[in-house]
C-alpha cells in the first residue's frame, strides 16, 4: 500500500540521512581498523543510536511520533531478521530497540532504514530526542488537531540543530492534541498541549520541567497559550535559556527540570519571554504555507462513514467472551462513524512487554494494509495501534491478531505492564524488570479477573533512570540492588492522566524479587475489598490512602 | 562449596569490538567467550597485572575491566555479581524467536 498520509522525506531529508549513513560507515571502518579509539568513537556511535549494552550493541531506531507505515514496519522486521536475532523491543519513547546488532553491520542496517525514510539519529546524547505524540493522533474522537504536524515541524527544526547539539543533558518533547493526554506531556522536559481558547484559536499550552528519573518532577506551565505559528521561536527561546543556565557540572542536576526547580517557573518564564521577544519575529515564525505543506502530508485517510452497529460484530460478541472483552479494552472510538482504533497488545500472558518477532511485525504490517490504511502506531505504553479500522472488520482483525498472539484483551489492565529492558540487557540497570513483569502477567493472566480488577497501570523500572516510568504507575515498581540482591521498591498513586498527573509515593521497604507478585496480589485484594462503584485502583488509593495497602503488604506494625 | 567470596579472585572481561560479545582474557592473552578458560588473578596485585595485560590486548575489544568471581572446589568459576552472572550466562528469560508467531 502506498504511503499516502505520512510525512515523506524531501530531497533535503534524504540527502542528510544518506550522508550521515556514509559518514558512519567510514567511522565504523576506522574504528575497526584501529584508527579511532573507543573514546573517540563512542560519541559518534551514540549520535547514531548505537549503544553498547551488557551482551551486545543495541541500535535504538527513532520512530518519529510513533507513526509507522506498513512498509517501514516490514523493513524493521527485515533488519531484525538479517542483522539481529529476529525480534525487537518497542520502547516507552515510541522507538524500536534491536538488542543484538553487530558493529560491522550497523551501517548497513542504517542504510536500510534510510531506504524507508527512517534513521537512528538523536536517539542518544545530549540533544533533542525523538519527539513523541499521542498514539491515537489523527484518529481520536477527542482530538482538537493532529499533533504529528507539530511533531514533524519540531523534528525538522531540531534535527542536527547546531546550537542544541551539546545541551547540558538530553531533552525530550511530547505533544498531544487532545484534552485526554495520552502522551504524558507533564512528565517531559517540554510538553505541548494543543487547545482552543475562547476566541476559537488553536494554540499550545507550553509545559516545562517535567521528568522522571532520579528526581521526578511534574512540569509547570510556562505559557498558557502560544500561537501555533510561534512554536519554534518559543522553543528556541526555551532551549537557549536552558543551554545557557542549565548545569553542566553535575550530570544528576543537568536536566531542565532542575533548572526550573532551582530558579522557579516565574524566573524561567521571565528569561524565556525576554529571549522570545528577540526571536519571535525572526525566520522561526512559521509561515501559513509552511504549516499547510506539512499538514497536507498528514491529511486524514479518505474514510467514509459506515454503519456503527454491525450484526456480525454483535453476534461474535455474544458467542466469544474474549472478543467481547477485547472490544471493551482494546478498541477505542474513532472520529469517523463506523470506525475504531484498535490496540494490539504486545503483552500476552507471560511475555516480555513490548517485544515482537520479525514474523509478528510482518503480520502487523499485513493487518495494517488490509484493515488500517497501511498505518501502525507505537504507543508509549509499548503496544502497537491500528488507527483506522472499520467496525465491520473488527472480527477479522481480532482473529488475525489472535494468530499473532497480540489479541490479549488487556489494554489498560493489570497485565498491560510497562517495563524497561532492565538488567537482562541494560548496562545502567541495577535489577531485572522483564522477569518481574512476566511473573505478574502470568499470575494475573485470567482475562475475567483482569477485567474485574479494571484499569490498573503497573510500570517497572530496573534502575532510578525510570525508563519504565515507575513514578507514574498506579503501582510503580523500582528495582534496586542492595548488597548484590535485587529488591523491588513499590510505590502507589502515580498517574499521567491530564489534570491528575501525580508521582507515586513509596509504600514501604523494598521486597525481594520472589515476593513482588505476592505484594501486588495483596494490593489488588485491598482495592477489591475497599472500592466503591466505578472506582479504579488509583481512585480507591486516593480516597482511602496508603495505610490499608501498607498493612496488607507488610502486616500490622 | 564456593570459596573465596572476598572479591580477590578476578578475571578480565570486555565486550568484543566487532559485535559486543562478552569475552574474557585467557592465559595465552587471547579473548575468549568462555569464562571457564579465563585467566584467574588470585589477589589484588595479580588483578592489577591482569588488567594491564587486558588493556595491552584491547585492540579488538572495548573497555576491559576486572570481574570478581568465586571458584568452587572443582575449579568452576562464577561471577559474584548478578550483572556479571547475566553477562556470562545470557538472558534470564527466553526471548521470542525470530520466526515465532506467538510468545511461547
Amino acid at each position: 500500500m502506498p504511503d499516502t498520509h505520512f510525512y515523506r522525506y524531501d530531497d533535503y531529508d534524504r540527502a542528510l540521512v544518506g550522508e550521515r549513513v556514509e559518514q558512519f560507515r567510514d567511522q565504523v571502518r576506522r574504528r575497526i581498523a584501529g584508527e579511532l579509539t573507543e573514546e573517540q568513537f563512542k560519541p559518534l556511535r551514540l549520535t547514531n543510536g548505537l549503544y553498547l549494552q551488557l551482551h551486545a550493541y543495541m541500535l535504538r531506531i527513532a520512530i518519529p511520533y510513533g507513526t509507522l507505515s506498513s512498509r517501514q514496519l516490514r523493513k524493521l522486521a527485515e533488519i531484525a531478521r538479517r542483522y539481529d536475532r529476529g525480534y525487537g523491543h518497542f520502547t516507552t519513547r515510541q522507538n524500536l530497540q534491536l538488542n543484538w546488532i553487530k558493529l560491522e553491520d550497523a551501517p548497513d542496517a542504517l542504510a536500510m532504514l534510510a531506504d524507508v525514510d527512517m534513521h537512528a539519529m538523536q536517539t542518544s546524547g545530549n540533544v533533542i530526542r525523538n519527539v513523541t505524540a499521542d498514539h491515537f493522533a489523527g484518529a481520536a474522537i477527542d482530538e482538537i488537531e493532529d499533533p504529528r504536524i507539530w511533531c514533524e515541524i519540531v523534528r525538522q527544526w531540531s534535527t542536527l540543530h547546531p546550537e542544541f547539539s551539546f545541551l547540558p543533558r538530553k531533552f525530550k518533547i511530547a505533544i498531544t492534541g487532545s484534552p485526554n493526554d495520552r502522551a504524558a506531556v507533564r512528565v517531559h522536559d517540554v510538553g505541548l498541549r494543543l487547545w482552543k481558547n475562547e476566541q476559537g484559536e488553536t494554540g499550545f499550552e507550553v509545559i516545562v520541567g517535567g521528568g522522571l528519573g532520579r528526581t521526578p518532577l511534574i512540569g509547570k506551565t510556562l505559557r498558557e497559550f502560544l500561537p501555533r505559528d510561534e512554536l519554534l521561536a518559543y522553543l528556541e527561546a526555551t532551549l537557549r535559556v536552558y543551554n545557557r543556565y542549565g548545569r553542566r557540572d553535575n550530570i544528576y542536576k543537568a536536566r531542565i527540570k532542575i533548572l526550573v526547580h532551582e530558579i522557579g517557573v516565574e524566573k524561567m518564564r521571565e528569561e524565556v519571554e525576554a529571549e522570545y521577544a528577540a526571536t519571535r519575529s525572526s525566520a522561526l515564525k512559521l509561515a501559513p504555507a509552511t504549516i499547510e505543506a506539512i499538514a497536507r502530508q498528514f491529511a486524514p485517510p479518505p474514510l467514509r462513514p459506515k454503519r456503527t452497529r454491525v450484526p456480525e460484530v454483535e453476534a461474535l460478541k455474544l458467542e466469544n467472551r474474549a472478543f467481547a472483552l477485547w472490544l471493551k479494552s482494546n478498541v477505542s472510538p474513532h472520529r469517523v462513524a463506523g470506525h475504531a482504533i484498535v490496540t494490539a497488545s504486545l503483552k500476552p500472558a507471560g511475555a516480555p512487554p513490548g517485544d515482537a518477532s520479525a514474523v509478528q511485525m510482518e503480520g502487523v504490517a499485513d493487518i495494517a494494509d488490509a484493515y488500517s490504511q497501511g498505518e501502525v502506531r507505537v504507543s508509549h505504553e509499548q503496544n502497537l495501534v491500528f488507527p483506522h479500522v472499520a467496525i465491520e472488520s473488527l472480527p477479522e482483525v481480532y482473529r488475525a491478531l489472535e494468530r499473532l498472539g497480540f489479541a490479549e484483551a488487556n489494554v489498560g489492565k493489570i497485565t498491560d505492564i510497562i517495563a524497561c529492558p532492565g538488567l537482562d540487557y541494560c548496562a545502567l540497570a541495577n535489577a531485572r524488570s522483564i522477569p518481574v513483569a512476566q511473573n505478574i502477567s502470568t499470575h494475573f493472566a485470567s482475562l475475567a479477573r483482569q477485567h474485574d480488577i479494571g484499569d490498573l497501570k503497573i510500570k517497572i523500572s530496573g534502575c532510578i533512570n525510570a525508563c519504565g516510568h515507575h513514578h507514574v504507575g498506579h503501582i510503580g515498581i523500582l528495582g534496586v540492588d542492595k548488597n548484590g540482591v535485587e529488591l523491588y521498591q513499590i510505590s502507589l498513586g502515580g498517574d499521567v492522566d491530564f489534570g491528575k498527573t501525580a508521582l507515586g509515593t513509596i509504600l514501604g521497604p523494598a521486597v525481594e524479587a520472589d515476593k513482588v507478585v505476592e505484594a501486588v496480589d495483596a494490593l489488588v485484594a485491598t482495592y477489591l475489598e475497599a472500592r466503591a462503584d466505578g472506582e479504579r485502583f488509583v481512585d480507591t488509593y486516593r480516597r482511602i490512602g496508603a495505610r490499608p495497602f501498607k498493612e496488607r503488604v507488610y502486616g500490622n506494625p | 562449596m564456593a570459596k573465596n567470596l572476598s572479591g580477590d579472585l578476578q578475571v578480565a572481561s570486555a565486550n568484543r569490538l566487532i559485535d559486543g560479545l562478552v569475552v574474557y582474557l585467557d592465559d595465552a592473552g587471547q579473548w575468549t567467550p568462555r569464562l571457564d578458560r579465563a585467566a584467574l588473578a588470585r589477589d589484588k596485585s595479580e588483578g592489577a597485572i591482569l588488567l594491564e595485560r587486558a588493556r595491552a590486548e584491547s585492540f579488538t575489544v572495548v573497555d576491559p575491566f576486572l570481574v570478581a568471581v568465586t571458584e568452587d572446589d572443582d575449579g568452576t568459576i562464577e561471577p559474584l555479581s548478578l550483572r556479571e552472572k547475566i553477562r556470562a550466562a545470557g538472558l534470564t528469560f527466553d526471548a521470542i524467536a525470530s520466526e515465532a508467531v506467538r510468545y511461547a
